[in-house]
């Protein structure tokens, strides 16, 4: 028994802070809810690696804020741009129904600024027998992407579609080891307090 | 020291099994004794183990929330924010770190933020009569003993400085050994007693005080 619980009044203190509120099932119900909505990732924005299980409240809010801030682009850039983005900014200043792929386009400016790029990534590793690369990009699937050994032994590489930003990554060994690549920066998550490694994904 | 109750604790009734009806619940039993796997499963992102892990420590968070909140009435959103700040961080959760070290320290960030945030704008006034209403009338002397002791234990406990407080609470509310502590904090155990002692002086004057 610790000192504060040898004193009477103090064992009443703690016997009383230590009482559980009751269970609240609609607050559990809106927790639950609002992970659900809000666990978004950059591999969402890759429509060909989506996952069912993101939720759709989120997809929606995403694209009416990129049709805001498509709008304001165009207003913005109408003048200045006239030859060349009449046609984007007209129909993203207009108010006129618009398909979502459209007014993606307008604020990414081109296409091909979203498109995943080819990402090599190479791990030196004579021991493991098998590595996976983990990262936002695959929301940190130990399964999704493996690694493909070298014929010396020595390296584990692989190539993957990633879209175009920062993104944090790690390796995977032999399922178990979660590992940063030592020749990337690193970073620390407030929330984790573990590390991951970064890296810049961008257009040559 | 004795034993705390701070394994998560569930309640039998069929509206929490029920909670959820998009979301399949765990029996009881198995939700309190989080196993690795619901947590590797909720790592993977299934919402099911993920309402496990809500299910099974919401009512701690929610106690821890209120007695480190200046302003109580706050612990529902911040418990809300912290497990949807630990959703999305917990694919890169290491199983090594204890997993509700992990939640707590979360929670702890929050609530400092909260308490700067209210802090800042703690120009807010109560309206009396919004506070009359929401004293409950008890009848009952036993209970209204009961309602009194308590609500000078959480009077008592406000006034203990918030650096004290997270460290009472941690170590004897919620059950961390001081080792925990110090991983979670990153404060030295000596200084982690320090504070506890100091945390349980003041309780323990304002407490006596009080009730002389």
């Amino acid at each position: 028994m610790s000192d504060a619980e040898r004193d009477p009044v103090l064992r009443r203190a703690l016997d009383e802070l230590r009482k559980l509120p009751p269970a609240d099932v609609g607050a559990m119900r809106r927790v639950v809810s609002a992970a659900a909505a809000a666990r978004v990732t950059p591999f969402d924005s890759d429509p060909g690696m989506s996952s069912p299980r993101r939720g759709r409240s989120v997809r929606v809010w995403m694209v009416v804020g990129i049709a805001a801030a498509s709008a304001f682009v165009g207003f913005a850039l109408r003048g200045a741009w006239t030859s060349r983005s009449h046609a984007a900014s007209t129909a993203a200043s207009s108010g006129a129904p618009s398909t979502a792929p459209s007014i993606v386009r307008t604020a990414a400016s081109t296409e091909l600024d979203a498109a995943p790029v080819q990402q090599p990534f190479v791990f030196n590793n004579s021991r493991a027998h098998k590595v996976f690369v983990v990262g936002d990009f695959n929301r940190w699937d130990p399964t999704a992407t493996p690694m493909t050994r070298s014929s010396d032994g020595e390296l584990w590489s692989t190539v993957i579609p990633v879209v175009p930003g920062r993104h944090m990554y790690a390796f995977m060994v032999d399922d178990s080891l979660f590992t940063l690549d030592p020749n990337a920066p690193k970073t620390r998550d407030p929330d984790l307090g573990a590390e991951g490694s970064i890296i810049i994904v961008g257009r040559p | 020291m004795t034993e705390h109750p701070s394994t998560p604790v569930r309640r039998n009734d069929s509206a929490s099994r029920q909670f959820l009806s998009g979301f399949p619940l765990q029996h009881p039993a198995q939700a309190s004794g989080l196993d690795s796997r619901t947590i590797s499963r909720a790592k993977l992102g299934d919402i099911d183990a993920f309402t496990a892990i809500v299910e099974a420590y919401h009512a701690r968070c929610i106690r821890f929330a209120r007695a480190m909140l200046r302003n109580p009435d706050d612990a529902e959103d911040m418990v809300q924010e912290t497990f949807v700040r630990l959703y999305r961080a917990l694919p890169r959760y290491e199983e090594r770190q204890r997993f509700e070290a992990w939640l707590f320290q979360i929670l702890g960030n929050c609530c400092r933020t909260a308490n700067t945030a209210f802090q800042r704008h703690s120009s807010r006034t109560t309206n009396d009569e919004e506070a009359y209403e929401r004293v409950p009338s008890i009848d009952d002397p036993a209970a209204q003993f009961d309602h009194e002791w308590s609500e000078a234990v959480r009077r008592a406990l406000a006034e203990v400085p918030e650096y004290n407080r997270e460290i009472f609470l941690l170590h004897y509310i919620e059950g961390f050994s001081y080792e925990e502590v110090e991983r979670m904090t990153g404060i030295k155990q000596s200084a982690l007693k320090m504070r506890v002692k100091r945390a349980s002086d003041m309780l323990r004057t304002r407490l006596s005080e009080g009730h002389r």
